[in-house]
């Protein structure tokens, strides 16, 4: 067990926190259903991005694997603070937390009101979560949007 | 079945010098193990190589302690010799 705790604290002296490259390609709404609810009239957006980033440093002999993920920011009409995962992933090995991404949303993105209309303009975040195989899990920001991005106006009415 | 627990008794004895022997043997043992076992896998950032290694020591202190191995017998008690049951006497 003391094996153990040393092990978990080691975690600490090999962390690093590397930074990368997020930009946003291209942003579009669309105003329609989901495959839940096809008849619905939501407002979604869809996000095509890019993303450099060297994970790598986060791999020593403590980690498991990492879970990345890339987040949409924003306030809602009504004021509340949102955030929507767009994208995420799972890295086991070294070698593939080199990352060089070209990606859209993977997920539905809308709003629990429905609607996006009063919305602030969108950050958008890279994080990751490093998973230890003995130890707490901690949690880092890799990349993030430098401009925010407003929604953009419907097509048609 | 008092027979059996007798004969139970039996497997696996060791007398008290092997039991203080063996004591000191794992207390030591175990400590240095986990020592070398976290610094070689650090070293080569290998956590199997750690595992490995503290698991692969321990099957050895097993087969060194465990089993009643003469050494562990070389100081047997000295019973007192038994003494004959004396025929109870009559009070009155």
């Amino acid at each position: 067990m003391v094996l153990m705790v040393a092990v978990a604290l080691s975690s600490l002296l090999l962390s690093a926190d590397p930074k990368g490259k997020l930009n946003i390609v291209n942003l579009t709404t669309r105003t329609g259903g989901t495959r839940g609810r096809p008849r619905a009239k939501i407002d979604q957006i869809r996000v095509n991005f890019n993303s450099t980033a060297d994970l790598r440093p986060l791999f020593n002999w403590n980690t498991k694997q990492l879970f990345v993920w890339v987040q949409a920011e924003y306030i809602s009409a009504k004021g509340t603070q949102n955030q929507i995962v767009l994208w995420d992933d799972i890295i086991q090995r070294k070698e593939d937390a080199l990352l060089n991404l070209r990606a859209r949303n993977e997920y539905v993105i809308h709003d629990l009101s429905f609607k996006f209309a009063g919305a602030s303009p969108l950050n958008f975040t890279l994080k990751y979560n490093v998973m230890p195989y003995v130890g707490l899990l901690t949690y880092g920001e890799a990349a993030t949007t430098t401009k925010p991005i407003p929604f953009p106006k419907p097509l048609e009415k | 079945m008092p027979d059996l627990v007798q004969m139970a008794m039996g497997i696996g004895k060791i007398d008290f010098e092997g039991q203080k022997l063996v004591e000191k043997v794992y207390q030591i043992a175990l400590a240095v193990l986990t020592l070398l076992s976290f610094v070689v896998g650090f070293a080569l950032q290998d956590l199997r190589l750690t595992v490995g290694l503290f698991g692969g020591g321990v099957l050895v202190l097993f087969i060194a302690l465990l089993p009643p191995w003469p050494k562990f017998n070389e100081h047997p008690v000295t019973w007192l010799p038994v003494k004959r049951k004396l025929e109870p006497k009559k009070q009155k």
